[in-house]
């Protein structure tokens, strides 16, 4: 129910800058992950937006209002701890109840409203106990309810749902979106979980040292993402270093150990010849080349592939059942070793040779 | 209880600790009963004589207690706002030199009585006609400071000051948020040091007995100077009521914050 914008927003403890000139526009509705390593900023940014600590420089706004003057308690921003902050002398549904409370609503409206914050988060019949009384996870789900319960403008989540089992934990982004989407609260939400970012958010901000490294939609960070560094944060597996080769208009060739990759071009790249490059892949995008088929026409996945190049050989190092796909290392075909990840593997044991296809517009490519 | 078996041993060591603890009170309690002018035990006969006798007017020993309570609460309640406000200031904010300004604070449990008194009394001729109350009064809100100010700091020290901000993101504004969450939070603290001060105070003997003036005195006071003219069974009855209304304000203190606030 409120834009939010951040201009060149700068926090510093003493000589240490946490959050360093941090641009940000996020239209009304719309719900932002904030993603990126242990300590790189991403607290500190959901304090100064609350207002909890002024920045060093720079401004907050809010509809386009700066919002400097205006005290924390005045700003009708929710925001979920991370350390849960649950009133440990007040009951779940006095926590619950106190936001209500205090905006003096009739009794009768505050027992309806934590109520149906108590359905939501399942933990109906739990009213009546203390925090201390509660498991982790429940105790997180209580501090989800009192932050949605009030319905503020703007929504800030950090790391709301690390506590939770896998099934809950879908569950509870389930509604999350639900109510963000129903109710149009303006929300960041904070997590270390780049799958997590990808389904929730319309937009995924990562960061790192108190810079954000990339802005985009979920497909795009995911897909591709802006640096290695990105890309590491986002999940790719294996990074293959090289150097440039040969330039053509849409594909780059790339010599790495020796082998010759082709490399489609991004908008991004401006690689010349000679230049040192990164490439980096998704595990599950690797294609094991079945070894009887020497025309290389083989499916991966749900498409049928004829490949004529990226094809290496390499050797088997080990073999990690992961449930829903099985994780190879594989040596031999660069300098690094590459984690090959499908779904079915059948190919040889640890010690035995096999072929891997990196196809040519999934490999990401950076400047090292 | 960890395990139900217990040793012998540690049985019989832990029955005579406990006894040695208890044994002089239940001398004075049974004492207090005894019909005849010196104190003897067992007491031969009962007689409630002694406690008729704290009460007669000419003991003063009524007006002494009401002193006592006086300054007890005037100087504790006074000292809880100060106490409060210093332990408050030094937790929450970060500043070069809290810890000295919480030496500072606690500094009078340090100096022995008698040297504070001398100070005082100095002080007290300096200005002249200083009323008797406010003497002892004066002297008592000094030194029980540091069991306020302790007391709180202990709870504030583990305090998370996130549900401040919690409260705050709820909007609740700040004095909503100090009433409603910090204090809240802080009160088994603040009630457990304000016991301790209170409980100091009223039976403190070395500083009153140098302040006082013949015209103010305390109810320990008044005991001391009445023990020196009578060994009665007056005292042993005086002593069976105040340990029993120790044993009350124990039981309520229990039942409001939990003894263990005074275990840290
Ligand atoms: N009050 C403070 N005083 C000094 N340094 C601080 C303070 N608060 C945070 N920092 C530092 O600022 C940096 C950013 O902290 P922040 O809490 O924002 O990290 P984060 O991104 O939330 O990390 P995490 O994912 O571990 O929660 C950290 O290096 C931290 O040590
Ligand atoms: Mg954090």
């Amino acid at each position: 129910m409120a834009s939010l914008e951040l201009k060149q927003l700068t926090k510093k403890f003493g000589d240490f800058t946490a959050v360093d000139s941090m641009d940000l526009q996020v239209a009304d509705g719309e719900m932002i992950a904030l993603l990126g390593g242990s300590g790189c900023g991403k607290t500190t940014t959901l304090r100064m937006i609350a207002g909890f600590t002024e920045p060093f420089s720079g401004s907050i706004l809010v509809d386009g209002k700066d919002v400097a003057g205006i005290p924390a308690y005045k700003r009708n921003i929710g925001i979920f701890f991370q350390n849960y902050a649950l009133f440990p002398h007040m009951t779940v549904f006095e926590n619950i109840a106190f936001g209500l409370k205090i905006q003096k609503l009739p009794k009768a409206e505050i027992a309806e409203r934590v109520s149906e914050m108590l359905e939501l988060v399942k933990l109906y019949g739990m009213e009546k106990r203390y925090p201390r009384e509660l498991s982790g996870g429940q105790q997180q789900r209580v501090a989800l309810a009192r932050a949605l319960v009030t319905r503020p403008s703007i929504l800030l989540l950090d790391e709301p749902l690390s506590n939770l089992d896998a099934k809950l934990r879908v569950e509870m982004q389930v509604e999350i979106k639900r109510i963000q989407k129903e109710l149009n609260i303006t929300t960041i939400i904070v997590t270390h979980d780049h799958e997590e970012a990808v389904s929730l958010a319309d937009r995924v901000i990562v960061m790192n040292a108190g810079r954000i490294l990339q802005v985009g939609t979920p497909k795009e960070v995911f897909d591709d993402p802006n640096s290695a560094f990105v890309a590491d944060f986002m999940g790719f597996s294996t990074f293959i270093k090289g150097s440039v080769k040969l330039e053509l208009p849409d594909r780059l060739i790339v010599e790495c150990s020796g082998h010759d990759l082709s490399v489609k071009r991004s908008v991004r790249d401006d690689l010349r010849e000679g230049d040192n490059c990164i490439l980096a892949i998704r595990s599950e995008n690797i294609a094991i080349v079945p070894e009887d088929n020497m025309e290389n026409r083989f499916v991966s996945g749900s498409n049928e592939i004829y490949a004529q190049e990226n094809i290496v050989k390499g050797r088997v190092e080990s073999i990690t059942y992961k449930g829903h796909s099985t994780r190879v290392e594989v040596s031999g075909c660069f300098e690094e070793n590459v984690y090959p990840a499908p779904n079915d593997y059948t190919g040889p044991g640890a010690g035995g040779e096999l072929r891997l296809y990196f196809p040519s517009d999934k490999l990401c490519i950076y400047k090292n | 209880m960890r395990d139900k078996r217990s040793n012998p041993f540690c049985m019989i060591v832990a029955v005579l600790i406990m006894l040695f603890l208890v044994a002089p009170l239940v001398v004075i309690v049974i004492a207090s009963f005894t019909p005849t002018a010196l104190i003897t035990f067992p007491p031969k006969g009962f007689s409630l004589e002694w406690y008729g006798n704290i009460f007669s007017k000419s003991n003063n020993f009524v007006s002494g207690l009401l002193n006592s309570l006086k300054i007890g609460l005037g100087a504790t309640v006074l000292d809880i706002f100060i106490g409060v406000t210093a332990a408050l200031s030094i937790c929450r904010y970060d500043f070069k030199g809290k810890n000295i300004l919480l030496n500072y604070f606690t500094s009078p449990m340090y100096v022995p009585s008698v040297c504070f008194a001398f100070v005082l009394l100095q002080v007290y001729s300096q200005v002249g006609r200083v009323p008797g109350w406010a003497r002892i009064f004066i002297g008592h809100f000094i030194i029980i400071l540091p069991y306020i100010v302790r007391n709180t700091v202990s709870v504030l020290h583990v305090f998370n000051w996130t549900l401040e901000d919690a409260a705050t993101s709820l909007g609740a504004n700040p004095v909503q948020v100090f009433f409603k969450v910090t204090i809240p939070l802080a009160k088994p603290g603040i009630l457990a040091g304000a016991l301790l001060a209170f409980l100091y105070s009223f039976d403190e003997v070395a500083l009153s007995s140098l302040l006082s003036t013949p015209r103010f005195v305390t109810l320990p006071i008044r005991i001391m100077n009445y023990m020196e003219m009578s060994f009665d069974p007056t005292l042993a009855a005086i002593s069976t009521l105040l340990i029993l209304c120790s044993l009350i304000l124990m039981l309520l203190m229990e039942k409001f914050v939990g003894l263990d606030m005074f275990m840290r």
